[in-house]
């Protein structure tokens, strides 16, 4: 319903070569993914991966040190009134001015973006009953989070990117912070990237999923589809990596046998797949912390290195 | 964006209001009694007469009488006041923002932030020209009558008149919300802001404000005895005319009976206060063209 001005079929994202640089250190790069309209995409990394360093690029807080990056078929230019109009934003620790009433920030929405919608924002607050006069210092943190996410759903914008918007919260504001967000998600369709270290928290929510660590993109993907291309292997320990059909991403050897999560090859694992294996499906979370656990090919603190060894990551995840 | 500037600012802007009514009473109530006294005198007529020779003890009686009040006072609080006031209100408008994490609301509504930057520097600049307007209105009225004696174009005089003290606050202004800019924090950025301020203001009105037009050159004969130095700072000056600034003795001056004075004479009051006005202005208008053309590059 908020998407009229979105052109065509146009990805909400794409980027290309995409990498951003603070002094010498990497804070991203070489990241390539192209992400369609209405997904809802969990970004998971550890603290440093680089999470925060791409969502500022996407909504134009941040210029590129290098790369290409589209929104919604657009190049995003820093600071630029359209790159801004297109992204609804909850930074890390939702930021709110303290002495400002709710009211007051929802005025401060209005004031600076032509195409708020105020009954959304209000609409929000009566539901959760917080009383627009309250001041921002007198809430609770999950109320805080809960403004900060009405401001961004007010604000109309076809992308949504949220950083870390939980991971200051007791269980129960997760709960019901991730429960607004789907509701939000699935009623306006808008495309939702949401970073999180919480990988428990994105289960539930995402259908698209990317993961970082030390600044390199390791998997990028639809979940339905990265699930589909993985296997949990249970293989007696002598089995070589390369006797597997396909990439081992993570191995745990005990007495006599390995459990290997391994991205599969289709066609090597009907011909190479042995009686004797034991083959299960994987979760999402193994999944994840799978990958997060994997020595990051690159380091992020060494260009020169990174240069001479293009864009290893980034390659074999993305074929 | 103007009514987001305004909320932000409008506790500061209550407390400038404050100050400036503060002043204002103290003002009414100091200055009431010193027109009082001045026509009580009748100083007005004698000045009139004789640019106040024909009356020394009347005059000598009204300056030590206010003369502590209206100038020791005022320019021991005024010297940094104007640097004060503009630091309080330049350092906190970006360090606030990034000492507390709110840029990244402030800049991802569909603003950018040069055009935030511009609105705020557009509102509160004016709203420091209006505060230094009126503060030099009340003090201009306030100090009225002892202008009449000393003219206002000698130190403690000139630096709360006319337009001078409206460009010191400015600058101080610029220089704290750039160094808000640079040091992210509110309290540091004021004292980096508020030490070169006062150096420069201080550079400029002893080395610089003498200089600003080549002095003149007053001659007096003392064939009949006059002790050397005096009248430097009495009623009406040594050259005879109210308002001249008397700058002092060129040195080397042998023991004859002409003593010279340098002077700069009344009527270059206005010339100077837009000299000077200027001179803080254009380091205002560094101040923040940098700070735009910084939050323009900034990486976040």
């Amino acid at each position: 319903m908020i998407h009229d001005d979105v052109v065509g079929n146009a990805p909400a994202l794409r980027t290309a070569g995409l990498g951003r640089r603070y002094g010498h250190v990497w804070g991203l790069r070489d990241c390539t993914l192209t992400v369609p309209a209405g997904a809802v995409v969990g970004l998971v990394g550890p603290n440093g991966a680089g999470k925060t360093t791409l969502l500022q690029m996407i909504i134009g807080l941040l210029q590129p040190t290098e790369g290409q990056l589209e929104v919604f078929g657009e190049t995003t230019r820093a600071n630029s009134a359209k790159a801004l109009a297109r992204v609804g934003y909850v930074a890390q620790d939702h930021p709110l001015y303290r002495d400002f009433t709710v009211a007051d920030m929802f005025h401060l929405g209005r004031a600076m973006n032509p195409s708020w919608d105020q009954g959304v924002a209000t609409a929000r607050m009566d539901a959760l009953g917080i009383p627009l006069k309250r001041k921002i210092k007198g809430l609770s943190g999950g109320q805080q989070a809960q403004v900060s996410l009405a401001m961004a759903l007010a604000k109309r914008a076809p992308l949504l990117a949220l950083d870390e918007p939980v991971s200051s919260l007791d269980p129960i504001a997760r709960l019901d912070f991730m429960r607004e967000l789907m509701a939000a998600a699935a009623d306006t369709g808008v495309t939702v990237i949401v970073a999180s270290h919480v990988v428990s928290e994105l289960e539930r929510l995402c259908d698209w999923l990317i993961v970082l660590t030390g600044g390199r993109m390791q998997l990028a993907g639809p979940v339905d589809d990265l699930l589909a291309a993985h296997r949990l292997l249970t293989v007696p320990r002598a089995t070589r990596d390369a006797e597997l059909p396909g990439l081992a991403i993570h191995r745990a050897d005990s007495d006599r046998h390995s459990t290997v999560l391994v991205r599969i090859d289709p066609a090597r694992l009907a011909a190479q797949e042995r009686r004797e294996w034991g083959v299960e499906p994987v979760g999402f979370e193994q999944l994840v912390l799978a990958y997060l656990q994997r020595p990051s090919g690159a380091s992020t603190d060494n260009p020169a290195q990174a240069a001479a060894r293009p864009g290893p990551a980034t390659k074999e995840v993305t074929r | 964006m103007i009514w987001v500037s305004w909320r932000q600012s409008r506790s500061q802007a209550i407390a400038c209001l404050g100050v400036l009514a503060a002043l204002a009473v103290y003002a009414i109530l100091v200055g009431s009694s010193m027109r009082t006294a001045f026509s009580h005198d009748g100083l007005a007529a004698c000045l009139a007469r004789s640019q106040g020779t024909s009356c020394p003890a009347a005059v000598s009686a009204f300056m030590n009488k206010f003369g502590s009040a209206v100038n020791i006072a005022f320019w021991s609080v005024l010297l940094i006041a104007p640097g004060l006031l503009g630091v309080l209100v330049g350092a906190p408008l970006i360090a606030r923002e990034l000492e507390f994490g709110t840029w990244r609301l402030a800049w991802s509504q569909t603003v950018p932030r040069t055009r935030w930057l511009a609105v705020k520097l557009a509102l509160v600049t004016g709203g420091l020209v209006l505060l230094g307007a009126a503060i030099t209105a009340v003090i201009t009225w306030y100090r009225a009558p002892m202008d009449r004696l000393t003219g206002h174009l000698i130190n403690n005089v000139y630096d709360f008149e006319g337009l001078v003290l409206t460009a010191y606050i400015l600058c101080a202004f610029g220089f704290a919300l750039l160094a808000g800019l640079l040091l992210r924090r509110s309290i540091p950025a004021m004292i980096a802001a508020f030490i070169p301020w006062l150096a420069i203001r201080l550079a400029v009105e002893y080395l610089l404000r003498p200089n600003f037009q080549a002095p003149l050159t007053f001659r007096q004969n003392c064939a009949s005895g006059c002790s050397v130095g005096a009248g430097i700072g009495s009623v009406p000056p040594v050259t005879g005319h109210i308002g001249d600034w008397v700058l002092g003795q060129p040195a080397g001056q042998s023991g004859n009976q002409l003593v010279s004075y340098l002077y700069q004479p009344a009527d270059r009051f206005w010339h100077f206060q837009f000299i000077e006005a200027g001179l803080f202005v254009a380091l205002t208008a560094a101040a923040l063209g940098a700070a735009i053309w910084l939050l323009h590059r900034r990486p976040a």
